[in-house]
Order: C-alpha cells, then structure tokens, then sequence
C-alpha cells in the first residue's frame, strides 16, 4: 500500500479504535471485536439467565433505520444500546462543499416530516452571518407555515404514538389532518414534504390564493376535527392507563440530558426558545407555553396535543396581523459574508434545533454544525427504561419522537 | 448584546481567557485553553449569578491549523447565547477534558465530535463511533478528508471507497485550508 490510511500509526493506550480481520456482522447483538470503551465493556458482559436481543435496524416501530441492542432479564429490559449510523449521509460535511444556498436545502431531509424548521436554523444563522434584515411579511409568512408543520408533525406524532401500541385507527384520522396541511403547503411551496421554502433573506413565494382559500376552510373547522381525533386516545381507558407513569423523568435528570420541546416541558419546565430566546417576531404574538409536571409517556403527548391549540393560536394571529410588503430582502445572487461566527436556535415541534455557521470569506460555510434534538432524546430511552418491558420500549420510544433522518444526520 | 454580561465575564474569568470577549447580534463568545474547560464550565454551571444550566450544543470545528470545541450556553441572566471556544487543540492528538460531569446528555455529542474530528474527550465513559463503522479509520469532517468528487487533491487508491486517506503528514495545511484563520 502506498498511501497510509488514518491518521497516527502509532495507536495510544486508550485509543478506542479497532481493527477487524474480518468483515463485521453488521447484526450480530455481540460486536466480533473487543469492548472498546467502559461502558461497551460492562453492556456486551452478560449477567446470569441475561440474554440480547436485537431489534432494527428494520423494525418498524422503530421509526426509521435504528438498530438498538436490548439485554433482557426474561421479558424486562435491564439495559439497552443504540447503534446509530444506517441513515448517515455526512450532512455538514455536504453543507461545507455546497455555497451558502444549496446548503439549505441539503438541512431539508433531517427532519423530514417538519422540514420548514431544519431550514429556519441555518436560514437565521446565514442572515446572521450577512446581517441581512428579513421583510416583517416574510417573517410573518414563516411564522405562519412553519406553525402549520408544527401541526402537521404533531398530527404524525399522535398516529405514531398509537400505532407502536397497537391501535391502528388513530394514525387514520391524524392523517385527514396531516394531509390537509400537507396540500396546503404543497400550494405554497411547491414540495409536499421537503419544501425548500426559506431562503436567506426571505421566503420563496408570497401567499396565495389557493393557500389561503384551503387554509381559511381548514381552519375552520380545526379545532373541532382535532378534538375529535384526540378523543379517542385521551379518553381511551386502556391507553391511558398503559401510558401513565411509564418512561418517567424528573426535571433535574432531563436538564442533565439536555432535553428541550415537549419532552422537557413534561417534566415542568417552561423552556421554550420562542419565549426563552426570542427569534423572528414570536415576542409580537401571543401564546402560552403547556407544561405539565409529570414527565411520562402520557404527559408528553398530552403536552403536544396541548401544543397544536397553541399553534392554531398563533395561525390566527398571524392572519390577522400580516403586513404587506415584499417577502425577500435585496441580496447579491454569490453570498460573500464575512468572516465571522453566527448561532442560531430555534423551537422545532421535537425541540430545540440549531445551527452555527462559521465563514471564512468564502461563497462556502467554512463548518457548519446541526444540533438536532431527535439525535439527543435518543439517548436518554436508555434512561426511561428501567425494568419495562420489551413492548414498552417501543411506547417510549415513540412517546420522544425521534426521527431517524435527524438522528444520523 | 449584553454590555453588562461582557463586564461581568471579564472580571470573573479574566485569567483563563485567551482572547478578547467579542459579541455580535445576540452572542457572546469567550475563548479559554483546553485546560479550564472544566474549571470555568463549572463555574458557569454552578455560580448562581450565572446559572447556565442549559447546554444548548457542543460542536468539534477544525480549523486547518488547531481543533476547538465550541459550546453554547444559554441561561436566564442573560440575554445572549454564550459561545464558549476552548482553542488551540493540537491537530496531532487534539484533549479536552469531557463535561458529562455536568451535563450527562453531552456524551452523544460528544462521541459525535470524536467520531467526526477525532478529538479524544477525557472523562467520557462512551467513547466510541457513533455514525461511522467500528472499523473505520478516518475523521470524515476534518480538513484534510477530501470527499470522493474532490478527486483533483484525493491522494487516493489503497483505500475503502468510503474510506479517504488525509492529507501527507508533512503537508501545509494553510495550503489545504481555503483561506484565512477562523
């Protein structure tokens, strides 16, 4: 060989990297290599009538391409092991070698059922870079889109939800309300799911009048559609009572987690970036923040229900005080910033999402760093899962949200 | 931006900081050697009067000539998003120590960077690839990983098609970097 592959030859006493002699079986439970680090150690060592067993990366209430490895005491989960990276595309990587444009739309597919959101934190972060100021219509315009693909994901999640545990009718009717909203975009933006619809500086489009026609007949009868899809899980006695208590989180361990969005607030913290770092013009509008006190399955997707009456809020609103004026700010096609550092966070329907931008003068991002909040709540189902059952890992797994294209990035 | 805050950094951490406070927009950024980051994460975590209890994100960046971990902080005191850059990591065996100590949701971001820069987080349990195969061998976002389209400068052959060799040892990398210091 000619070139050498890697970096230092020589390999440190902790270094956890491994070489295979042989190709690795990529579903054997047990790694055909030795433990690399403490905590694989202690994972990979089983314990008397212990046995593994895996479940992905196919499995389909693991909603995407997700490989955990459980160890089980007969039916109870002792301790469980994600193995991430069936999905990874090197994302930032792509970002770096694409100009400030097309990496927008590389950020689309991360989270691929509220799209508008994963393109607003690198939206801001470049604006921020350029000091570009967005027009209040187009600020406006995508308060109001992205509230309605808050809605729409949430819709996906209470479907979902029901699905892992068994009942098939509910993903049936949340989806009459996803795919209303779904249409509904797709008039404005062009994309049923990957809009592409931010730019920098902006919005792609104005409103328009077939947008606005199906939103103001959705609208209409909104609330009493959704009400009536939450009835039959929120009063639903045998789902009500599997979902109390399970997965349960106190503030203080989920702060230690990092979390953020709804599954944070279920544990009785009111942080929300719209309130607690306002971006856009989310402090011209009014809406409370749910938070309830329990931190369990039920409490995480009753906050979400509670969330979407919010969001309808904020829809309202947002129709009501629309300014006129143009939706893209005057910028040069090539975007030059320069050099410099911008962050940008913002409130996605799963939690926080941000971006930080690094230029360095060049029509490139220099680095370009996704934080996405479905790759975070992934780590902490080891976590809420403390002697449950195989069956219930996949309640609490759903009751986080996690999407698996945000997840590997 | 926050003056005040500016202020009030200065005077608590005015030894550890290796570079001037800078702020823009709604940021404030600080810059420490890898060596305080356990010392002055604490502080900001611990101290009352700056509470930042939230980590908001950890990121590994190469800039070309040294690896940082940047982290971003947020708390109620303040009205900015503070941006902690812990510089000057050697490319060679870039060490920082870890802060799962404070924030145990940290380790996946961390075994990110790890996986993705090569950055060795001392104190992390867990450190091992996250995205990439157990045997993979190289940091697909440092500077000198070239991607496969890239082929005017991929060293090439000898190697997995995912897998790309770095740059020669004895390379500038000012050579390979775009331009400028970040």
């Amino acid at each position: 060989m000619t070139t050498t592959t890697g970096r230092p030859a020589e390999r440190q006493s902790d270094d956890p990297r491994v070489t295979l002699d042989r190709d690795l079986g990529i579903f054997e439970p047990v790694p055909p290599y030795p433990p690399r680090t403490e905590r694989e150690a202690e994972f990979y060592t089983l314990g008397d009538g212990q046995m593994f067993l895996n479940m992905g990366p196919q499995h389909p209430s693991t909603h995407g391409v997700l490989r955990v490895v459980l160890k089980l005491d007969g039916e109870k989960v002792v301790d469980l092991d994600p193995v991430l990276g069936y999905l990874h595309r090197g994302v930032e990587k792509l970002c770096e070698n694409a100009d400030y444009h097309q990496a927008i739309c590389y950020t689309d597919p991360l989270e691929y059922v509220s799209s508008l959101f994963t393109e607003w934190s690198p939206v801001i972060a470049f604006e921020k870079l350029m000091d570009v100021t967005v027009p209040r219509r187009a600020e406006y315009i995508r308060v109001l889109s992205s509230e309605l693909n808050r809605i729409a994901s949430h819709a996906l999640f209470l479907g979902w939800m029901a699905l892992d545990l068994g009942g098939l009718t509910p993903i049936l009717w949340s989806f009459i309300e996803r795919d209303e909203i779904v249409d509904m975009l797709a008039a404005l933006t062009g994309q049923r799911m990957l809009f592409n619809y931010f730019r920098i500086g902006g919005v792609n489009g104005d409103l328009n009048h077939e947008f606005m026609s199906r939103l103001g007949d959705w609208m209409s009868r909104a609330t009493e559609q959704i009400e009536a899809g939450n009835g039959l899980l929120n009063e639903n006695e045998i789902f009500v009572r599997r979902m109390r208590g399970l997965g349960t989180i106190d503030s203080k361990t989920a702060l230690r987690m990092v979390m953020t969005g709804p599954n944070l607030r279920a544990t009785g913290v009111p942080f929300d970036v719209r309130r607690a770092h306002p971006y856009s013009v989310f402090p011209e509008l009014e809406f409370d923040i749910p938070t309830r006190q329990e931190g369990d399955c039920l409490a995480r997707y009753l906050l979400r229900m509670d969330e979407i009456k919010q969001s309808l809020r904020i829809i309202d609103q947002c129709l009501h005080q629309m300014p006129d004026g143009p939706v893209m700010a005057k910028l040069p096609r090539l975007l030059r910033p320069r050099p410099g550092r911008a962050y940008a966070a913002i409130e996605g329907p799963r939690g926080q999402l941000s971006t930080y931008a690094v230029s360095d003068g060049t029509d490139q991002p220099f680095r370009m760093r996704i934080h996405d909040p479905s790759f975070i709540h992934l780590q902490s189902v080891g976590l809420l899962m403390t002697g449950d059952l195989i069956a219930d890992c996949m309640a609490i797994m759903a009751s986080l949200d996690p999407i698996m294209g945000g997840v590997d990035k | 931006m926050d003056r005040r805050f500016k202020e009030r950094l200065e005077a608590r951490f005015g030894a550890q900081l290796t570079g001037p406070i800078r702020q823009r927009h709604d940021e404030t950024e600080m810059r420490i050697g890898p060596g305080d980051v356990v010392q002055v994460m604490t502080t900001l975590h611990d101290e009352p009067e700056l509470r930042f209890e939230f980590l908001s994100d950890l990121a590994g960046v190469d800039t070309g000539v040294v690896m940082q971990v940047v982290y971003h902080l947020w708390s109620d005191t303040t009205t900015d998003w503070l941006r902690v850059v812990a510089d000057g990591l050697s490319r060679d065996d870039p060490r920082v120590p870890s802060v799962t100590f404070l924030w145990k949701g940290a380790e996946w971001m961390e075994r990110e960077a790890y996986d993705m820069f090569g950055i060795t987080f001392e104190g992390n349990r867990d450190l091992r690839r996250i995205y990439m195969p157990p045997d993979y061998q190289s940091f697909p976002l440092r500077k000198d990983f070239f991607l496969p389209d890239d082929a005017a400068r991929s060293p090439g052959g000898g190697v997995r098609p995912m897998e790309r060799t770095h740059a020669p040892s004895n390379a500038p990398m000012t050579a390979l970097v775009r331009r400028g210091s970040v």
